[in-house]
């Protein structure tokens, strides 16, 4: 069944510029049980994205969408208690930067606890804090700490990589359909990366939760995911089949992700030149026409003036008016 | 013939307070030694709290070691003497978009790097800059600009000819290629490349990223507590790590 069904979702902000299109008709479906990557450079709307699934993007951000199913149900046409009754209820994320994110002036312990809802608690109401308690603890042993001291410490008191772990935990305590992961890893080591991903692999085989992973480091994405969508300064560029997607990417912009990781490329000898893509990532202000890859794309011609739209080959869909067939990461 | 960088024994404690007279000896640094060619690149891998980022600030002079010696090019090297050695030896930030001074012009702020480490009169400085941001991939124009015109892969490269202005002999590159974008760090990555190809840099990379290392180092340390743990070329760590730790570490990205 289809979870989350989103269809030409397009966010803007007024500046005084003008209107700035941060978000440019993307589609993004995910079914249950469903791990998929969502992978794009630094403002290519990731994080964006993620907000807006979870209705907590700030006022002035202009939301619009053909659609946005969660479960059949249109979200953006619902009165707002009920959107933020429906998400509480069946999504969570876990935020960048944990550290961060927690509130600094409460324990861990009484975060967590308090992110139980009352729902999930059995006894009844004098017997809620002790119940409430039991459950905290058992969340933390799920995401594997046996320290039970933890929860006494404040955020800041305690590791990135720990707690990145009670993120989870608050994330999973009213087990959600849907687990919105941004930027997991970013700032953990690569030991405690590989325990994050088994982590959130177990949850989705267990429960049947689905993940929705966001990161900008293609190979670690790509290790852990079934689906992946490619974004580029707000546009989709490519989604489909991790593998196939890998194997044979049909948006220069992939290709040259792909080109530009090591270890894709086995053939590349030691200390030998990595494909790049010239030029930077174009600001929010400075946005080309058209596709938006346009200026550093290598294959770009008069048509790409206009923003391709997308097509479909099967069950991978890209937007380029080019695409490179015929042709593969290997090669 | 004598390597071009040679450390040999360094250690390095930091006291910590526990009260008001209880002091906690943290080992940062134990009897750590290694060897650095011209045109070579070694890796330092390990968690944090490892010892990597002492080590940095030792060999740049932010901080002072223990005990243990650093021989350039078989010569007694002096950190802590910045006015006569910080050419030498020379460090990038982390982030580059933080480590610039926003008040200041590009040009400003390597007029400031040259007039403090060499005697060069202002149209030679002049001369010196443009040269550097000619290497670099910058026009002379982007002298005239303050960091925050820059995007971040331009910036990288600021903070690069910042670093490589005063003509050093070793580059650290304190995570310095983490934080970038995929198709930014490609290109930095050659940019790296390309310089140790022409001028013979050497390169002490401080990093997380396995891959990265596998590409583009010769050598490998791994760091655990302060002790080096593996030491070797790259491929042979990689195959074959004698520690459990090096194992685990290298196991997690092969998955």
């Amino acid at each position: 069944m289809q979870l989350l069904d989103i269809r030409n979702l397009t966010l803007e902000l007024e500046t005084p510029d003008g209107l700035v299109r941060a978000v440019d008709r993307v589609s993004l479906t995910l079914k249950e049980g469903e791990i998929r990557g969502l992978v794009g450079e630094s403002g290519s709307g990731k994080s964006l994205i993620a907000k807006a699934i979870m209705g907590v993007l700030h006022q002035r951000w202009k939301i619009s969408a053909d659609r946005f199913n969660w479960c059949g149900q249109d979200l953006l046409r619902l009165p707002y208690q009920q959107q933020r009754q429906i998400i509480s209820r069946d999504i969570a994320m876990i935020y960048q930067e944990p550290s961060r994110s927690m509130d600094p002036t409460a324990t861990v312990g009484e975060q967590l606890a308090e992110s139980i809802p009352d729902h999930l608690l059995e006894g009844s109401w004098w017997q809620r804090g002790y119940y409430r308690k039991k459950r905290a603890l058992a969340l933390l042993h799920k995401v594997g700490i046996r320290d039970h001291t933890v929860l006494s410490s404040y955020p800041y008191q305690l590791s990135e990589g720990l707690c990145q772990k009670i993120m989870i935990a608050m994330a999973i305590a009213k087990s959600p359909k849907l687990l919105i992961a941004d930027e997991p890893t970013t700032a953990l080591e690569s030991t405690t990366q590989a325990q994050l991903f088994r982590l959130l692999a177990s949850f989705n085989q267990l429960k049947g939760t689905s993940i929705l992973l966001i990161s900008h480091e293609l190979e670690t994405v790509a290790r852990n995911t079934d689906t992946l969508s490619v974004l580029y300064c707000g546009q989709l560029v490519e989604a489909g089949d991790t593998a196939t997607l890998l194997k044979h990417p049909l948006h220069p912009y992939t290709h040259a992700l792909i080109q530009s990781v090591p270890e894709f490329q086995p053939e590349l000898g030691f200390k030998q030149q990595l494909y790049a893509l010239h030029g930077s990532i174009p600001t929010l202000q400075h946005l080309p026409i058209g596709c938006r890859l346009g200026p550093r794309c290598p294959n770009a011609r008069k048509e790409c003036v206009k923003t391709p739209v997308i097509e479909r080959q099967q069950n991978h869909f890209y937007s380029c008016h080019f695409p490179m067939t015929g042709k593969s990461s290997h090669e | 013939m004598s390597s071009l960088i040679e450390v040999r024994q360094l250690c390095k404690t930091y006291q910590k307070a526990l009260g008001l007279f209880r002091h906690k000896q943290v080992l940062a640094l134990q009897n750590l030694s290694f060897q650095l060619d011209a045109g070579q690149t070694l890796a330092i891998v390990g968690e944090t709290g490892s010892g990597k980022s002492t080590l940095a600030k030792i060999l740049v002079g932010i901080e002072q070691a223990d005990s243990g010696e650093v021989l350039l090019a078989g010569k007694k090297h002096d950190c802590a003497n910045y006015q006569s050695n910080n050419h030498l030896i020379r460090y990038i930030f982390q982030d580059a978009a933080r480590s610039l001074n926003p008040n200041q012009k590009i040009a400003d702020i390597l007029h400031d790097v040259l007039r403090y480490s060499t005697v060069l009169s202002f149209e030679q400085r002049e001369q010196k800059i443009s040269q550097t941001l000619k290497l670099l991939g910058l026009l002379n124009e982007h002298g005239n600009y303050y960091p925050h015109m820059f995007s971040g892969g331009q910036l990288q490269r600021v903070a690069l000819a910042r670093a490589l202005i005063l003509d050093p002999k070793v580059l650290i590159l304190d995570e310095a290629l983490t934080a970038l974008d995929p198709s930014l760090r490609a290109q930095i990555v050659n940019l790296l490349l390309d310089l140790q190809q022409k001028t013979g840099l050497a390169y002490l990379l401080i990093t997380n990223q396995l891959r990265l290392v596998r590409h583009i180092a010769d050598q490998t340390l791994v760091l655990h507590q302060g002790q080096s743990l593996d030491y070797g070329p790259t491929q042979q760590v990689f195959e074959q790590p004698q520690h459990d730790y090096s194992r685990k570490l290298i196991k997690s990205i092969q998955f």
